[in-house]
């Protein structure tokens, strides 16, 4: 009896944890799945079963075809971009200079502050008028004419992913540093006194055992990136027309705002299937891959 | 990599500008809030002729910062402690009372761990219309409460590294199931409990989706919800909205300055573990 009694009080301490999941993971998870097989509208409270008719629905809308393109868009390309930056940035870091404290902090800074104000605090800087900073400094430098930053869908789609790698790189180089600091420095000992130049050492022994931290860093930048949705929203307002919208903000628009919640909810299940299938096949990629290296 | 310590100068060279250029949207933004209108218009880059502090005085008037600062303040706080509670209070049967049961229980909890918040998001919103949770500061901090998932994860993969034997002397001594927990597990995990009050803050604090959806009225804004609605209020007065998203970078720019040693030690504590 003691030892059910002892055991009941341990089950409690889960109590809160499985109510507060199951009521706001779980349970709005199948209801999404639900609905999207539905005419739910908000209004009447009964709904129709309509099949899979909102799902044929999705490829007929543009905005949540443009939602879908420009967020795997973006995801994958601000994980190139940030990737790219923050491994160069952290073997800088890690070398000693004099303004190496100064540095770290200030390329950590930008993944501090919501990602709407680093946004609006962009805005300022991309104004597309004459008298954006940005345009003002290209018309002074080299005589370029102003730029339409955030309205032309190439030059708006590019300037979103530059600032969420302005904003990102330096968190994901301190990431990169913690691993690199974890290297021993005989491994570069061994390989100077074998002749191998600097260059070679990173290519040889550096990036290798960079692997594990790519792992992580490149699994949460896609999937960050595919449920990104303030810093497009602030900057563009997902403008022009659908071009930047992201799925998060087509999925507020279709179903919050215009309580169409049956498509959204077609849209949910979409991008949750998308999110889980990418994960998984990165995940899969990226141990094949620190296998082959080590 | 250097085996010397000698500092290479070559370095501060070449990081210098791209130093410069990663802080220049911030020296941007702070120099504009000293200037007025027309001299934002005319020569954003440099700095004020005359430095003016009538911005400033402006947004205090015109906005609620201190109330939404308080509002943020008590989401953030209360959310948080909830959920780091919630998380370790979770995580203690799992790892010092396995059995078959609780396997299944973190299963469970692991595989709604990848859903995004977006996929729930319209019943979610149903479901707090429905309880009657919209524009409730108590509303918002309870949906929060489901971040308790990613808090169980790292509380639970550090109490695998508490002997065992420590809560076995425990009950020797007459300690219970609930004094364990509350007066020998809980203090130990101070270190994961800090790396998950950075993470927790940092999203709760910033978090803008939410806030908009479920907070209406002016007089429940959270700060990120201030900055955003003054967005269309001063659209026209750039140093005005400027000033005011000065302002609301402070606190989180003092919770960087205060804490940022724990900030990098709990990214990667929380990155490699979560």
């Amino acid at each position: 009896m003691g030892k059910l009694l002892r055991q009941l009080k341990f089950q409690l301490f889960l109590l809160p944890i499985l109510l507060i999941y199951t009521l706001f993971s779980i349970y709005p998870l199948l209801k999404s799945v639900l609905l999207s097989f539905t005419n739910f509208d908000g209004y009447v409270k009964s709904y129709d079963f309509v099949g899979f008719s909102n799902y044929a629905k999705i490829f007929m809308d543009e905005a949540l075809i443009s939602g879908i393109s420009f967020t795997l868009l973006f995801a994958f390309a601000s994980t190139l971009l940030i990737t790219v930056i923050a491994i160069p940035l952290a073997i800088i870091l890690d070398q000693n200079f004099w303004s190496k404290n100064v540095h770290r902090a200030i390329f950590f800074f930008p993944s501090i502050p919501s990602g709407l104000l680093l946004a609006y605090i962009w805005g300022f800087i991309l104004a597309p008028i004459s008298s954006g900073v940005l345009n003002g400094i290209l018309e002074k430098l080299f005589g370029v004419g102003p730029q339409p930053w955030l309205s032309d869908p190439m030059l708006a789609k590019a300037s979103t992913v530059v600032i969420s790698a302005w904003a990102a790189a330096g968190w994901h180089a301190v990431l990169y540093l913690a691993f690199l600091q974890s290297i021993s420095k005989d491994y570069y000992e061994a390989a100077a006194i074998d002749g191998a130049t600097r260059l070679q050492q990173i290519r040889q022994i550096t990036l290798p055992l960079l692997a594990p931290a790519m792992t992580i860093s490149m699994m949460l930048l896609l999937t960050g990136g595919l449920k990104v949705f303030e810093i497009p929203f602030a900057l563009t307002r997902g403008g022009p027309g659908f071009e930047t919208h992201t799925i998060t903000q087509v999925i507020v628009l279709r179903g919050i705002s215009e309580t169409q919640y049956g498509l959204a909810s077609a849209m949910s299940v979409v991008f949750f299937l998308i999110v889980l299938a990418i994960a998984i096949f990165q995940v899969k990629l990226m141990q094949k891959r620190e296998e082959k290296i080590q | 990599m250097t085996s010397d310590n000698k500092k290479n100068w070559l370095l501060d060279v070449l990081m210098l500008p791209i130093g410069a250029i990663t802080f220049f949207p911030f020296y941007l933004i702070i120099i504009n809030t000293f200037k007025s209108m027309q001299e934002t218009a005319v020569s954003p880059l440099s700095l004020p002729k005359k430095w003016i502090f009538s911005n400033y005085v402006t947004v205090f008037k015109e906005t609620e910062l201190l109330r939404s600062f308080g509002n943020s303040l008590t989401i953030t706080a209360v959310s948080v402690l909830l959920m780091v509670l919630i998380g370790a209070m979770a995580a203690y049967p799992i790892v010092f009372n396995p059995n078959r049961t609780n396997k299944l229980v973190t299963m469970y909890l692991l595989a709604g761990f990848m859903i995004p918040f977006q996929t729930t998001l319209i019943p979610l919103f149903q479901l707090m219309t429905d309880l009657g949770f919209i524009d409730r500061l108590y509303g918002l901090i309870i949906l929060y409460m489901g971040g308790a998932v990613f808090v169980f994860f790292l509380m639970m993969g550090y109490m695998k590294s508490i002997p065992k034997e420590l809560p076995e002397a425990a009950i020797i001594d007459g300690c219970g199931v609930g004094g364990i927990f509350w007066r020998i597990i809980l203090p130990l995990l101070k270190p994961i409990t800090v790396t998950s009050i950075i993470y927790q803050t940092m999203w709760i604090w910033n978090d803008f989706l939410a806030p908009m959806l479920f907070l209406n009225s002016k007089s429940n804004a959270t700060l990120v919800l201030e900055v955003y609605s003054a967005k269309g209020e001063f659209s026209v007065n750039w140093p005005l909205f400027m000033t005011l998203t000065v302002i609301s970078l402070i606190p989180i720019f003092i919770f960087f300055i205060v804490m940022q040693k724990q900030i990098v030690k709990g990214i990667v504590g929380g990155a490699v573990k979560g």
